[in-house]
């Protein structure tokens, strides 16, 4: 069978392509979708546990900074996933980066908010299980 | 409209909020509550069992570590085990 001069069995295929390509569209737009929200709200609830200062700062920085609970050295946080902890010498110049999060697949503000907690209240259990970096491998570009 | 009665009862549910790939799933419930304060309590004896660590805000930007349920807190927050990255 044909139509408009196209065999039906091509129709079928065409149709059938049409609907996955859908699909898959409607999918990936979701799960864009879905991650936006989720990033969001991770952010709204580290700026509900910042203290002013700190929120002042990450909203002109995109980053904050805190004091270690236990040593007294300062920290930089920044909004990436990996080697985002800075420990900052006394003129605020980086001298160590580490690398520690809480497990599983969490929006970058919730990241940020575990890392502030676990460093202004147990500083020491939280560097032991970091991984430490060379600060000058990757200088991290703000604003 | 609104009573008193309702707003104080709203002001006065506290909250757990675990954090999660969705950003945060929140549970309320009412402190005055026996059956929801041992809920609660369930729901924060399964998570840090689980491996996550509570903290309870005590300022603005302070907060603290708590190993046991606290039915007074008026916000607990939950986050997964740490781990070297």
């Amino acid at each position: 069978m044909r139509i408009a001069g196209v065999d039906l069995s091509l129709w079928v295929v065409l149709t059938t392509l049409a609907v996955l390509t859908c699909a898959l569209v409607l999918g990936h737009l979701s799960e864009v979708g879905y991650r936006r929200a989720a990033e969001k709200r991770g952010l709204v609830l580290l700026k509900q546990w910042l203290s002013p200062a700190q929120l002042a700062q990450y909203e002109n920085h995109g980053y904050f900074e805190l004091t270690g609970g236990e040593s007294g050295k300062r920290y930089r946080i920044r909004p990436t996933h990996q080697m985002n902890v800075d420990e900052l010498n006394e003129r605020g110049v980086r001298t160590v980066s580490y690398c520690f999060g809480p497990e599983g697949e969490l929006p970058i503000g919730d990241v940020m908010l575990a890392q502030k907690i676990a460093l202004e209240n147990d500083e020491q259990a939280a560097l032991a299980l970091a991984n430490r970096g060379n600060p000058h491998q990757s200088p991290p570009r703000f604003g | 409209m609104i009573g008193n009665g309702v707003v104080d009862k709203m002001r006065a549910m506290a909250k757990q909020i675990v954090m999660d790939a969705t950003g945060d799933t929140r549970h309320e419930f009412d402190p005055a509550d026996t059956h929801a304060v041992a809920e609660a309590f369930a729901r924060f004896e399964a998570l840090t069992r689980e491996g996550f660590t509570a903290a309870v805000r005590t300022g603005s930007g302070t907060s603290e570590l708590i190993r046991n349920f606290d039915p007074a807190a008026n916000e607990t927050l939950f986050f997964p085990r740490l781990r070297g990255g």
